[in-house]
This record gives structure tokens, sequence and C-alpha cells, in this order.
């Protein structure tokens, strides 16, 4: 049997003998290290889900034109702020992007009003591939344009007493539309008083080729990564205003801030215990092996080869600990993403090292008091039992 | 006459006001076996430690197999210890939790590498060839003893020092643990310093040395037919 192998099976058999000591020990460190890893694997599971979140509820950065303001008034009286309708290039937005070289889906919708059955209705145009892709949540009764054809807000065919199937003569400035509705959306916002049909058939309705009055852009950043992607396009096109949208992600992003915060927290008081507790029974098991540590010393161990026995004591106990921290983790992982975020932890096998690393840390750092002890026992008093 | 394996000059040991031992002259030759008497406190033990280096003198000088172990540091000292000296203990100090043939492989491991097959053959030379899976707490206060020696040889000491190895014996015990050590001290002559109290085991020495208070009182040179190697 060489050394390595000896130190082993000694190590083993030291801690065999103390069932209940060591069981202690290595519950307090698994239930660190589990903490330490279930803080890891909601970390990093959540901030996933909450990018998917924001791919998932659409647009976060929307550019709309700087619209002419011009106020109303004359010496002290002030009727209050007049705006005409503005408008962007579809092809500045265009241009600013790929010079800003941001990555993100973009939608390009222009919003007007039209003549129908003797009354005006707001319209607007849109590319309908982005408008499913942008809204997935939007219920559809029908199906989803063709050309020649358009789907309306549900509020506005029930005011207008529209339905699937029925012909809609459509004027504008410059031209007039006959479609089908193809179908009837429910959003639940603002836009069930819409209809909607093709952009490029609503710019040539109205006479507005090329022009936009909103871009919806989905950037795939969060935080203040999508801050600096606003500002840098922002200083791109200076006619228009780019703002962050704020969503149902951001939520999501701030509760999983809280629960961080909170598990960090927790974890730091568990470690600061945990070490306590290592600290404590170290020191008793080295006060109780007093003998065996002068034996060893007597037999020729020197201070560093008796204490490499029981730093491989701490340290097969940090790495057991470790693995069980692990496992326990990744199950108080699940528990929490289910309970809080009602979705699953990623299965994360490289989360072990810090599961590892935390219980090796605490029970080496536990042991540093109980090693310098057994480094300075005299083995004559000790063996005596003083 | 052979050299002086063990040579000490104006040895002393204090701890704090109490003078444990007194300045000291000794001289034990190679393969002797010196026995050490006196009454509790008298400053035998702390002879023995010295000698076995596992204490270190307030003055004077030690020299032991060419070492002069005042000049040797910690690490140093347990160096000497495992190269040179075996020691057997009164309390048998076993490990609990190792088996006895473990227990001799531990003094293995600090010595060079541990080697089941030797230390089976150590506990066989010993007369526990059927007791190598035990645990200390299952063997008789005898058998832990020739653990003990077991233990003490495993690294072919050149010196073996007993503290009141029998003091825990019975009389039936004590002869056969006195036997066995004769035994081995004739096959692989080393030298024994055993301190103890008992007349009767220090008469199996070449030479009984008597302390009293710290200060070397008597010495005998005996001689007992059938019994002294």
């Amino acid at each position: 049997m060489n050394r390595r192998r000896w130190l082993i099976h000694l190590v083993l058999r030291a801690l065999a003998h103390r069932k209940g000591r060591t069981l202690l020990l290595l519950a307090v460190l698994a239930m660190a290290s589990s903490l330490a890893t279930a803080l890891g694997i909601v970390s990093s599971s959540m901030g996933n889900r909450v990018a998917e979140e924001v791919r998932k509820y659409g647009a976060n950065l929307i550019v709309i034109p700087e619209s002419a303001r011009l106020d109303i008034g004359s010496g002290g009286l002030n009727f209050g702020v007049v705006s005409e309708p503005a408008y962007l290039q579809q092809s500045l937005v265009e241009e600013a992007l790929l010079k800003s070289g941001l990555k993100a889906g973009v939608s390009f919708h222009l919003r007007g009003a039209l003549h129908m059955k003797d009354a005006d209705v707001m319209v607007e145009g849109v590319n309908f591939s982005d408008i499913r892709r942008l809204f997935p949540w939007w219920q559809l009764r029908g199906n989803w344009p063709q050309v020649g054809e358009t789907v309306v807000g549900n509020d506005l065919a029930s005011r207008m007493k529209l339905k699937v199937g029925d012909m809609v003569e459509l004027a504008g400035i410059a031209n007039k539309r006959e479609l089908r509705i193809s179908g009837i959306v429910t959003s639940g916002g603002e836009e069930d008083a819409l209809l909607f049909m093709a952009l490029p058939e609503l710019q040539q309705t109205l006479g507005l080729g090329g022009l936009v009055t909103l871009v919806r852009l989905m950037v795939t950043a969060g935080g203040d990564t999508l801050k600096t992607s606003a500002a840098a396009l922002q200083m791109l096109i200076p006619t228009a205003k780019v703002t962050e949208v704020r969503q149902t992600a951001r939520t999501s992003e701030g509760l999983l801030a809280k629960v961080k915060l909170l598990m960090l927290m927790v974890t730091a008081v568990v470690l600061v215990s945990a070490g306590s507790s290592v600290a404590g029974t170290m020191s008793t098991t080295v006060l109780e092996r007093g003998k065996e540590i002068g034996l060893m010393k007597a037999m020729g161990g020197t201070r560093w080869e008796v204490m490499l026995i029981f730093c491989g004591e701490a340290a097969m106990l940090g790495v057991l600990g470790g693995v069980a921290g692990y496992l326990f983790g990744s199950v108080i992982a699940q528990f929490i993403t289910r309970t809080v975020f009602s979705a699953s932890a990623d299965f994360i096998p490289w989360f072990i090292c810090i599961s590892l690393g935390v219980s090796l840390f605490l029970a080496l750092l536990g042991s540093i008091g109980p090693m310098i002890s057994v480094f300075r026992l005299d083995p004559v008093r000790s063996l005596r039992g003083e | 006459m052979s050299s002086a394996i063990i040579e000490t000059n104006g040895l002393t040991r204090s701890y704090g006001d109490i003078c444990a031992l007194k300045p000291l002259d000794l001289l034990v030759p190679e393969g002797e076996w010196l026995s050490v008497m006196g009454h509790s406190g008298s400053g035998k033990s702390t002879l023995m430690n010295l000698v076995g280096g596992l204490d270190r003198p307030t003055s004077g000088t030690l020299r032991v197999g060419g070492e002069e172990l005042l000049a040797l540091n910690e690490d140093g000292l347990a160096r000497f210890r495992r190269e040179f000296v075996g020691i057997i203990f009164q309390q048998h100090h076993l490990v609990p939790y190792l088996t006895a043939v473990e227990n001799v492989m531990m003094a293995q491991y600090f010595h060079s590498v541990p080697d089941e097959a030797e230390a089976r053959h150590a506990l066989e030379r010993v007369g526990l060839g059927h007791r190598l899976k035990n645990r200390p707490g299952e063997l008789s206060g005898g058998e832990q003893q020739r653990v003990c020696i077991a233990r003490a040889i495993i690294n072919s000491p050149k010196l073996l020092l007993g503290d009141e190895p029998t003091g825990n014996l019975d009389n039936k015990s004590t002869v056969m643990v006195m036997e066995l050590l004769k035994e081995l001290r004739a096959e692989e002559r080393f030298t024994v310093i055993m301190v103890t109290h008992n007349q009767e085991v220090a008469a199996w020495g070449d030479r009984t040395i008597h302390l009293d208070d710290g200060v070397l009182v008597r010495e005998d040179r005996l001689k007992v037919e059938g019994k002294a190697g």
C-alpha cells in the first residue's frame, strides 16, 4: 500500500469511527454548499428565463419621430401644446441599425386614419409576420391576412358590426382600396380598436411611401446593455426618440434580483454559522484525539505529516459535503424556481465545482484553529493526557 | 566494550522552578539493556523522554547514536525518532479504530511506506498471528502490549524505550512480554532502556540505575542466570 492510499484509508477509518460527529459536519457543510449552489443555479436559470421572457413579451425599444411641438398662447396666457403628425424615414432607421451593429428584431409601423362606412377609423400598417412574432399572445378568430385582406380589432369589429369574410372599402388621401376581413384580433389593449393592413398598402393609400410612425425593436439584452443600446441608437437618429419599454420581464428581473439578494444574505449567514460550527466540532475532535496526535508524533510523525492527516479528514468531509450540497442545492433550486417563477431550473453540472469549492473552503477554514493546535501539541504532554 | 550509543554530560531538565533531572552524566554502550528505577517523580520518565527525542533538555549535552539532540529542531527530532527509536508505552496507546496490523502499519507510514506483509510478520513474531484484524478493544492487556512491541520494532530501531511496559499487566503476561523482548533483542541487537518500578522487571536488564529526585543515586550491574540475556 503506498503512502497516499494509506493516508486515505486512515482518514476514512477515523471518520467512520466518529460517525455521529462526521454526519454532523457533513450536514453542516452540505447545507452551506447547497445554499450556495441553489443561489447559483437560480440566478443562472432565471437569468436565461428572464431573457427568454424579454423575447416573449416582444419589443423592448421603440423608436418614434420627434413630433413638431408648438406652444399656443399669448402673453401670460397659454392654451397648451399642439403637435402635428410626424414620420420617420424607414430607410434612415435601417441605416442606423446597420451602423450601430445592434442585434435586434425590427418591426415597422405606420398609423393613420382612413375613411370607412362614413366614419374615420385608425388603421395600422404592419408586416404581419413581425406582428405574429412580437405579439404571440394575440388571439385571432379567422386567419392571418393574405394579399388583399385585412384583420380588424375586436372592439372596432363590434362597434362597426364587422365579421370575418366581410368586404370593406377604405379611402385615404391618395388612394382607395377594397379589402376582405380575414380575421378578428383580440389583444387586450388599444390595438383592439384598430384595423390592420400590410404596411406598403397603407403607405400607398395615405401617400406616405417609405415613411413610418413607429419602429419596434426587440433587442436581445437586458439592464444596462439595453440602456446603452438605446443611447447608441439615439445618437444615430437625432430626429427620433428612442425609448425603453418597461415590460413584464422587468418585474421578473426585479423579483429575481430580490430572490438573489435574499438567498445571498441567507447564504452569508449560513456560511458564517457553518464555519463556526465546523471550527467548534473540529476543535473538540482535536482535543479528544490529543493522545493519538501525541502518539503519531512519538512514532516520528513531523508536525506537517500529522497535520496532513487532519487536513485530509477536513478535505474528505469537504468533498463529501460538496457533492451532497450540489445534489441538495439542485433540489432547492428546482423548488424555488417552481414556487417563485413557475419554471424549472436548468441542470448545470459544472456547479458542482462551486459546491465543492464552498464546502472545501469552509471545512479547511474551520480547521485552521484546530490545525494550529495539532501543530503545537507536545507529544509528551498529550500522551499523558494533559 | 561496545561504543556508547547514549552519552550525556551535565544533562538537566527543569519545568519552571522544578528541576526534574539534575546534572546527569551517563554512558550507555550499544546493545545494553539498561533498567531505570526510581519512585514517582524521580526523573526516570523525564530521562527516557529526553533520550527518545520526545523532550528537550534544559542544559547539558545529549548524544544518541552520534546525534547531538540539542542541535535538532522539531522536525529533526521527529526524523530522529522515526529512524532510531521504538517506544513501548505502559498505556499501549494503540489507535482504537485501527486493527492490530493497521496499528503496526501506522509506524511504517511515518517511517517509510506501509507494508502489510511486514506488519503481519511482526505480529506473528510477537505471537499475534491470529489477532491481525482485531481492534485494540477486542484484545487483552497482554495482547495489546504485544501489538505495541510489534509496532515499536517494525522499523528495526537501534534504541527501544520501554516506559513501564508491564505496569498494567499481570505476572503471567509480564513474564511473557519480558521473554518476548529478550528474544527480540537477541535477534535485533537493539539497545533497551526500560523504566520500571518493578525490581523483578529491572532484573531482566544488564544494568540498573536508580534515580531519586532527579539524581542518579545508585548503579547495579546485574546478571541473573536464565533471565537476562
